[in-house]
């Protein structure tokens, strides 16, 4: 026989098989969120896994039209791309086959993305997502609806230790625009701006032929970030309209968001422009502490719909599930969605109990598998452990008198008996736990 | 540990100077310059945290939050282009990142004319983006130490590499031929530091920024 790992098997990089414990964290952490987004009235789309390019292509910036992966169609010859996000995809079917529904939209996905990772950085090319999309409200309070549901997604997963961080792409813009610099200039400080590197953007703008009240206005983007306060500095020496709006509408928010009472966890970067291509105006990204990326973002995206031939201006944000994992990973009630709560291990020739005693458990909501295999007690014990199931129940043998059963707790081999009549009665409970 | 603030810093020579830095603004690290083995101390009355790590590491340590902050030259930075802030230019350490050749190969040689060269370095990445900004194909030869070693051998026509007094090269016989960069030390931070800890990092920030 050749042992299966002697086969040759490879993955590409940047994919990962999930087995059972991590698959069913996850799948623990995406049921938490999706039961957030309906409670806030949202309702799943399942976009496909295929697109054309150049359809997706509309709906993306350069700089995620690098990012897909691209393939030949058989069938038509035309360019195929995996989408590397799912916001186009959603503008797409609400342009052409939702806009006979009424406005506003509130959309919610979960799936898949695939993206290519920059070379020799391991991180991964899939990314799992959750994300939603609320289409037809240009108002405030959609940008504030999106930044309070991704608190209360964070709240509800356990985390304390969190910030929101708000950033508005329209800030930014507003003062490159009337800065009067030439397109290569404001590329390399764009770069030095995205970094926060002070010294570097001051030594860009030295060499520039513009207004000391542009560069002051410049160089104060890296330092632009904390809580509330950061907007009244900004108001100070920001001259143009672009810009002053952007602070309006960051206010209007904040003010808003004061009412749902989630303000300590905001924290503002006027300086942030990582946002997509895609992106207006208000965007935002969650951090929890110790964990280096983000756990969500996004923002508004006022004219994405339009290039699908459907105007509608329009908010979302997306989950990193993977990034939530690996923050999450350890957590009890995480670590506890990978458990089974029974293993049932028959010492009878007769089956017929122990699929009566199974039924029973099932009806009552425990987990619960039978170990079909012929072994002794201590191989079925350790296959339990393995299995992260909590306890197995013994039928016949002698551990217990005949009208009984043997239950025993994997972690620490604590067992106790049970009649079996108890077992069917309604109000069974099962006190084995501390 | 969550309220503790952490700085990844590498051994060797930004070791000293950071710790007076450091010292400057009122934090005590001065047991990182003790003769000991150990990789990580705390201070548990002024809630810091410290880790001794390769320089080439300090990047990946803040970039995965490891580290909230981290002490390290631009060239490490330039080489690894990870998603970081870089607040703050700490000035010292200063150095450049040059090409440089023997003197006799640049007697009459001209940068104008160059194609498909061959360079040692322990900066591939850097060098291969400065020779395609350029429009110059090159060969790399990655090297991890004694790169000038590389053009008297016939490894390579041509070095990458930190200049700062430029003894190194004289004594054997390499001259300067064109500047990549200007290199000093950085204070980096983590992403996700810098938005839940924005209070005590922006002290720090502000504070050193006094000193330099």
């Amino acid at each position: 026989m050749i042992h299966p790992a002697s086969i040759e098997a490879p993955l590409p990089k940047g994919v990962t098989d999930f087995l059972p414990e991590k698959a069913g964290k996850i799948g623990y952490i995406e049921g938490k969120i999706r039961r957030v987004f309906e409670l806030w009235g949202f309702r799943r789309i399942i976009t496909p896994l295929l697109e054309f390019y150049d359809v997706m292509a509309m709906g993306m910036g350069e700089d995620l039209k690098e990012k897909a992966f691209r393939f030949d169609d058989r069938q038509t010859g035309r360019l195929l791309a995996i989408p590397p996000d799912i916001t186009p995809q959603v503008a797409r079917i609400v342009a052409t086959r939702m806009h006979g529904y009424p406005l506003p939209h509130r959309i919610c996905y979960n799936g898949r993305v695939l993206r290519h990772a920059e070379i020799q950085s391991g991180r991964s090319r899939e990314i799992f997502q959750a994300g939603v999309e609320l289409i037809g409200l240009d108002s405030p309070e959609a940008d504030a609806e999106m930044v309070a549901m991704a608190v209360e997604v964070l709240k509800g997963l356990g985390f304390d230790d969190f910030k929101v961080d708000i950033g508005q792409v329209e800030f930014f813009r507003g003062i490159m625009a009337s800065s009067g610099l030439a397109a290569p200039a404001r590329n390399v400080l764009q770069d030095a701006i995205r970094k926060k590197d002070a010294s570097a953007v001051r030594s860009i703008l030295e060499r520039e032929p513009i207004a000391d009240a542009v560069k002051n206005e410049i160089s104060a983007l890296p330092r632009l970030f904390g809580g509330r306060e950061v907007l009244a500095e900004a108001g100070r020496f920001v001259t143009n309209d672009r810009s002053k709006k952007a602070l309006d509408n960051i206010s209007q928010v904040l003010d808003i968001l004061d009412i749902y009472g989630v303000a300590d966890y905001l924290t503002i970067d006027l300086g942030e422009i990582r946002g997509l291509d895609y992106h207006t105006g208000l965007t935002f990204e969650g951090f929890v502490g110790g964990l280096g990326e983000p756990v969500c973002s996004g923002g508004r995206y006022d004219d994405l719909t339009a290039k699908y031939g459907f105007p509608a201006p329009a908010t979302g944000f997306a989950f990193n599930i993977l990034a939530l994992l690996s923050a999450l990973d350890r957590r009890p009630d995480v670590e506890a969605s990978k458990t089974r709560d029974f293993l049932l291990f028959n010492l009878k020739d007769d089956r017929r109990e122990v699929l009566e005693i199974a039924q029973c458990l099932r009806a009552r909501g425990f987990s619960t598998a039978r170990d079909i295999i012929r072994r002794d007690y201590d191989n079925s014990l350790a296959y339990a452990k393995r299995m992260n199931i909590l306890r197995m129940m013994i039928i016949g043998g002698d551990y217990c008198a005949d009208d009984e059963v043997y239950i025993v707790r994997v972690a620490d081999n604590k067992g106790i008996t049970i009649k079996k009549a108890d077992l069917f009665r309604d109000d069974f409970t099962l006190d084995i736990d501390p | 540990m969550t309220d503790f603030i952490t700085i990844a810093i590498p051994k060797g020579r930004i070791l000293q100077e950071s710790v007076d830095l450091f010292r400057k603004i009122g934090i005590d690290c001065q047991e990182l310059l003790s003769d000991t083995r150990k990789l990580i101390f705390e201070n548990p009355s002024q809630k810091m945290r410290y880790m001794i790590v390769r320089a080439t590491d300090v990047p990946t340590y803040v970039e995965y939050g490891c580290a909230d902050l981290g002490i390290v030259g631009k060239d490490t930075l330039l080489e690894q282009e990870k998603d970081l802030y870089e607040p703050l230019d700490l000035k010292f350490g200063y150095c450049r990142l040059m090409v440089a050749e023997p003197a006799e190969l640049s007697r009459d040689d001209d940068p104008a004319s160059w194609s498909n060269i061959r360079i040692a370095t322990k900066y591939p990445n850097i060098t291969e983006r400065y020779f395609a900004g350029k429009g110059v194909q090159v060969e790399i030869i990655k090297l991890y130490g004694s790169i000038e070693l590389a053009p008297l051998v016939g490894l390579s026509e041509r070095i990458v590499d930190l200049v700062s007094t430029g003894e190194t090269l004289r004594q054997n016989g390499l001259v300067e031929v064109e500047s990549i960069a200007e290199i000093t030390t950085r204070l980096i931070v983590n992403r996700a530091s810098l938005k839940t800890k924005y209070k005590r990092i922006t002290e720090i920030i502000e504070g050193l920024e006094k000193h330099v």
